[in-house]
């Protein structure tokens, strides 16, 4: 009897911790970013706010700018997994100050690494291509497609803030002086693309791109060394903006990565939220997970249901116990 | 699981396998343009050289120059100077607000792409008119042609030629080609059989027939034909641009990521601009061409 009791007591309670957690969480949607790893962390949470914590979870297509700007205006998408802040910093900061984001905690807690790279089969050729000195030398290397008197220098697309930053840096560099021409890629396949045709081709290549993504995960690139060290203050000044004067080189320092929400979000759900502050991947734990997306053409679901199954203690260490049972019982549903 | 039956899950592959799939066919392209890359490059650079050409001689010359000329060919094509002043009127705007450059680089490469579409389009289409065979082969390469989305064919070409010009052109005339290869086609299927047995009565043979009857009396139809081609190829430029290809297809990417609704508008309004001229233009030339065709058949 005592048993019976015990189990209608866990049905009734299994039954109704959703509906409970439904009133409390609600529908929740999630930018599901169009890179790899951005994609990955929106399904990861998709998958566990939706089995952990009971919410309708919903994923939307976004990217960096008009998703920050929906959540300012609309409130919606109520989650951005990984924002590089660095890109919409002013942004970022106005909604926050506005109570209109929060910002919950770093999607990358080792932090984002942007720079100018060139191919590692270039530098183990020529070792003085590490530094900028050693790239600027040997302009003519690097072939323009269109233009046989200039070097090729790939900026960073049209419209992405590491416009500004790449374009004011090769202004403080001279690289317009020595010869080489400021390419813009026009979107991020189109910069991906001239990478890897580059490096199937053992051709020369320069230009920004940043870590950890799947591109520099699978081909192994070298960052160039300006001489110049990070100037933070400077670059949050001066070379992170449209208007930049006199730019002076910096490297780039290292770049925040953060997961942000809605304050609506915030309000709605705390066991939510804290979830999303905790939930933080080292650069090891996602190149090697990009890595594995990038061997297996996987998609963010296959992946974030791979990094559920695979990684379980380091998921476990973000979220309560209770809520982990329920996230593996999914799991094994699947 | 083990309860579902493919009556209500699809029996579908196992993904591993998919996976085996696609992990082939992509290293094999990764084979094919390592191994044949630079001689597809080497193939074009004829093409780019021109089109690199073509575009400082746009940008370059002073701009009345270029207006001058521009001016010129629309009045020759339609001479009407109603159409020749508001094309005036359009550049004149179009550089005040600061568009110029960008306007010659769309112009310099949608004049190659269109120029490229009808010496290829035109005589695939008349192929396609002669045999129904060919026909039936090419027309579902069309349809291909204009559905598939423009991405999927961007990354292989991106991968083989790199980003600018010349993938730039590929794109948008694999885009912009099937409307001038489609009534090409239709124009000379249309032509009345009398017709063409009185050219035969004359003793006209198959090239005489070809050029003296067929292509005049569907020209109205292969020239609505080439329209469609130039606003194909003029609605693609922003998808251009996003593989490198300069003009006013940047501004408008710059504008969607930073969500600048009136820098998008101007570009968009620019890119109309050209459109229009194109289009009235060559409408006008149409239209002329066959009032002339009839004349000559009156007297």
């Amino acid at each position: 009897m005592k048993k019976i009791i015990l189990i209608a007591g866990l049905l009734s309670i299994s039954v109704a911790q959703p509906a409970l957690a439904n009133e409390q969480c609600g529908k929740v949607t999630i930018a599901d970013m169009n890179w790899s790893s951005a994609s990955l962390i929106a399904n990861v949470d998709h998958f566990i706010l939706q089995h952990g914590f009971g919410c309708e979870a919903e994923l939307l297509p976004g990217d960096t700018m008009p998703t920050s700007i929906s959540m300012i205006e609309k409130g919606q998408p109520d989650i951005a997994p990984e924002i590089w802040s660095n890109s919409v910093k002013q942004l970022i900061e106005k909604g926050v100050s506005d109570k209109r984001l929060v910002i919950a905690g770093e999607s990358l807690s080792d932090g984002g690494e942007e720079g100018f790279w060139v191919p590692q089969y270039m530098v183990d050729n020529d070792p003085s291509l590490k530094t900028i000195e050693g790239v600027i030398a040997k302009v003519n290397d690097f072939d323009h497609p269109e233009d046989p008197d200039h070097g090729a220098f790939y900026g960073c697309p049209a419209g992405w803030a590491c416009q500004l930053s790449a374009e004011n840096i090769y202004r403080a560099l001279k690289l317009n002086e020595v010869g080489f021409d400021l390419i813009d890629p026009g979107s991020g396949a189109g910069l991906s693309g001239s990478i890897a045709r580059a490096y199937e081709r053992k051709k020369p290549w320069f230009g920004y791109y940043w870590s950890p993504t799947a591109v520099l995960g699978k081909y192994k690139m070298v960052k160039v060394d300006f001489g110049t060290g990070v100037d933070l203050a400077h670059f949050s000044s001066c070379l992170s903006l449209a208007e930049c004067a006199d730019p002076k080189a910096s490297m780039y320092p290292k770049a925040l990565v953060q997961t942000i929400t809605t304050s609506g979000f915030a309000k709605k759900t705390t066991q939510g939220f804290n979830y999303l502050s905790k939930r933080a991947f080292t650069n090891v734990q996602m190149n090697s997970l990009l890595a594995w997306m990038e061997d297996n053409q996987a998609d963010g679901d296959i992946a974030a249901e791979y990094f559920l199954t695979q990684y379980e203690d380091v998921w476990r260490q973000w979220i309560p116990a209770d809520a982990a049972e329920k996230v593996t019982l999914a799991l094994k549903a699947r | 699981m083990a309860d579902s039956s493919w009556l209500n899950t699809f029996p579908k592959m196992d993904r591993v396998d998919l996976l085996a799939i696609r992990k082939y066919l992509d290293s094999a392209f990764r084979d094919f343009s390592r191994e044949y890359g630079d001689n597809i490059e080497l193939f074009f650079s004829p093409m780019l050289d021109f089109l690199i050409w073509f575009e400082k001689l746009l940008v370059r010359s002073p701009w009345w120059a270029v207006l001058s000329v521009i001016t010129a060919l629309v009045y020759l094509a339609s001479r009407s100077w109603k159409l020749a002043f508001s094309v005036i009127v359009s550049f004149l705007l179009i550089g005040y607000f600061g568009m110029w450059e960008d306007t010659m680089r769309t112009l310099s490469i949608i004049t190659v792409c269109t120029m490229l579409a009808i010496i290829l389009g035109v005589p695939i289409g008349i192929f396609m008119a002669r045999s129904d065979r060919t026909q039936s082969v090419v027309t579902p390469v069309l349809d291909v042609m204009q559905t598939m989305p423009a991405f999927v064919y961007l990354i292989p070409v991106v991968m083989l030629l790199g980003i600018g010009k010349v993938p730039g052109v590929i794109a948008v005339v694999i885009y912009a080609i099937p409307p001038v290869i489609r009534l090409t086609n239709l124009g000379i299927r249309l032509v009345d059989k009398e017709v063409l047995e009185a050219a035969t009565a004359y003793g006209a043979n198959k090239m005489q027939r070809l050029m003296g009857v067929q292509l005049p009396l569907a020209s109205p139809t292969i020239m609505a034909g080439i329209n469609q081609t130039i606003m194909m190829a003029l609605g693609m430029v922003v998808i251009a641009s996003m593989i490198g290809v300069k003009g006013l297809g940047q501004p408008v990417l710059k504008s969607i990521t930073n969500q600048y609704f009136t820098l998008g508008l101007f570009n968009g309004l620019a890119i109309v601009a050209l459109a229009i001229i194109f289009d009235r233009a060559t409408q006008a030339y149409a239209k002329r061409s066959q009032k002339h065709l009839l004349d000559g058949h009156n007297a």
